[in-house]
């Protein structure tokens, strides 16, 4: 397979899970915004949810206040923002395109169809009901993508790059999303199990998708530990760090043994996985959460630049 | 290297046993240079394994067993992918205190003559990473290693004065000298493949890791006097072989029992 071609379903796909990851983001953002008292602490929901987009610098490049409004259209619809939803679908759309004989009919339609279909959503209706029947859409889209995939393409290294893009995008996303809330998790940052800890906590898990995993797997109130365990360690949450490590090991694993030989990529996955299996969250929280999450992140990057220049290049 | 591992334990009793419980060290955990890519135990009675971990950070796995049993085999086969990492021992499960790896044990217990012995190779330059090299070169050169002379309760010291062992005992004498210096040193549990392809073997692998400043733990396998390499599987570790012991029961009933011990290892690159 051409390199260009790994290149272009690496991408494909981690746009798809970058417009979902970002619709996510908004989704708490907009529910934590709607919650009375919110907006008397020292940071405004819109603001973190820019952080955990990683797009606060280019959105502060517009020079706008960070309300609502502003905040929803730049990183749902932006033509200036590189990584809002519209342009995650159009660059989703132009990876696929290029490599259309590398697809199947369903996921070229999947992925085609979200960027016709993305015309009908307009950018003023930002009322909570607009938002979210945006956000669904766009959540039904990267399913569709994902689905469409997993039942139709041929078990070859075309299906494992696309899913290298997948989980290596959705560990950026949950450790951003936990960095950006890292403040609520740490025992002493408010008065504990206050009323306002409380929403944030399940913001956090909400905006993965975990509330109700949480509940299964502790059956217990909210410790801002476990729900950091739930989201780094548990392998069984599919967009925990752990997990996500887990299938990019899996596929990569699959790579080398098609091409008959590895490298970096291989070997930093690898190492990355046996860390998160071997760590523990007190070790984690004593050593620093935040301090964690940043190494984690730079590490995340490492392993793109390391799959990039071993096969994207 | 990727490694292929099948581990087989077999007992055969010759009275019915009544109640079993089995504690097994037997899966190995990922670190740098060492990732699993399949590993599964298999019972051959019904049973529900267990899974916990130990305060030395292994997998422990165990079960019991209710009724009448002629037999039971217990299985272990997996696949590993391992990278050369010049004996150094990074990214594991560490839970416990350096100094914690300076207790001695029953099996670990120097006598004078080991302490006189690894005071041979202190060296006036201080350099550690040095004098276990020396260490391990003359332990291998000077103990012979012979199936028949020890058992699994030799202590260290007995070893040393037999001048015969098995890696258990060259591990031992090994782990005694080391921390007679002062040096924190462990005793691992696990899995050698020959470069050159398959073997079968009636046991694992042991050997021990000592704790070197500024470079972490390092691995010596003294029955055969080298740094480990790639081709080692790092199971489990402890303090001395009961620690780190693969397979650990006791039953109620089941007198004459017959224990036997396959362990398959192959070079998978080798023989493609």
């Amino acid at each position: 397979m051409l390199s260009r071609t790994a290149d272009n379903l690496f991408w494909m796909s981690r746009y798809v899970e970058r417009a979902e990851n970002v619709g996510r983001i908004l989704l708490a953002a907009s529910r934590m915004a709607n919650i009375p008292g919110a907006d008397e602490g020292v940071s405004n929901e819109w603001e973190s949810a820019l952080a955990a987009a990683a797009a606060r610098a280019s959105f502060a490049e517009t020079g706008q206040e960070p309300t609502a409004e502003n905040v929803f259209e730049f990183l749902a619809f932006s033509e200036a923002n590189p990584s809002s939803i519209r342009n995650c679908l159009r660059l989703a759309r132009t990876n696929a395109r290029a490599v259309r004989g590398a697809l199947t009919l369903d996921t070229w339609e999947a992925i085609n169809g979200a960027w016709l279909e993305l015309h009908r959503y307009r950018t003023d209706d930002v009322s909570p009901s607009g938002l979210n029947r945006f956000i669904a859409w766009v959540k039904e889209v990267s399913l569709r993508v994902d689905g469409s995939a997993y039942r139709t393409m041929l078990r070859n290294d075309a299906y494992w790059f696309s899913r290298l893009g997948v989980y290596l995008e959705r560990a950026e996303n949950t450790a951003r999303i936990l960095d950006v809330k890292y403040h609520v998790l740490l025992p002493d940052s408010e008065p504990v199990g206050g009323g306002l800890d409380y929403f944030q906590w399940s913001a956090i898990l909400r905006s993965v998708s975990a509330l109700t995993a949480y509940h299964w797997v502790y059956r217990d109130s909210f410790k801002p530990w476990l729900i950091a365990d739930l989201l780094i360690l548990r392998e069984e949450m599919p967009r925990s760090l752990a997990s996500c490590y887990a299938n990019l090991t899996v596929f990569l694993d699959e790579l080398a043994r098609t091409y008959g030989r590895q490298g970096d990529s291989q070997r930093h996955a690898r190492r990355i996985y046996a860390q998160l299996r071997n760590a523990r969250t007190d070790d984690i929280f004593q050593s620093g959460l935040h301090e964690f999450l940043t190494e984690f992140l730079a590490e995340n990057n490492r392993l793109g630049a390391a799959i990039t220049d071993q096969y994207l290049t | 290297m990727r490694i292929h591992v099948r581990h087989e334990t077999a007992y055969h009793y010759a009275s019915p046993a009544k109640y079993i419980i089995q504690k097994l060290r037997l899966s190995p955990r990922s670190h740098d240079g060492q990732h699993i890519r399949r590993w599964r135990i298999e019972v051959d009675q019904d049973c529900r394994l267990m899974e916990t971990s130990d305060a030395f950070g292994n997998i422990v796995h165990s079960f019991t067993l209710m009724g009448a049993f002629d037999s039971l085999s217990i299985l272990v086969e997996g696949e590993v992918e391992t990278e050369e990492t010049s004996g150094v021992v990074r990214g594991t499960a560490e839970r416990l205190p350096l100094e914690l790896y300076l207790r001695e044990t029953d099996l670990t217990e120097p006598n004078a003559d080991i302490e006189a012995y690894a005071r041979k190779f202190v060296r006036d330059d201080g350099n550690r990473l040095s004098m276990l090299h020396d260490m391990l070169v003359d332990l291998h050169e000077h103990i012979t290693f012979d199936t028949n002379r020890t058992d699994s309760g030799t202590t260290a010291a007995d070893a040393f004065a037999l001048k015969h062992g098995v890696c258990q005992d060259f591990s031992h004498i090994f782990i005694a000298a080391a921390r007679s210096l002062g040096l924190p040193a462990r005793y691992i549990g696990g899995y050698l493949v020959q470069q050159n392809g398959v073997a079968t073997s009636e046991a694992g692998h042991a050997w021990a890791e000592a704790h070197i400043p500024d470079l972490g733990w390092v691995g010596f396998d003294p029955s055969n006097g080298v740094c480990i390499t790639d081709g080692y599987v790092r199971v489990a570790v402890g303090l001395d072989y009961l620690g780190a012991a693969p397979v650990r029961g006791s039953q109620v009933g089941g007198q004459s029992e017959d224990l036997k011990v396959a362990v398959h290892t192959e070079n998978m690159a080798a023989q493609q």
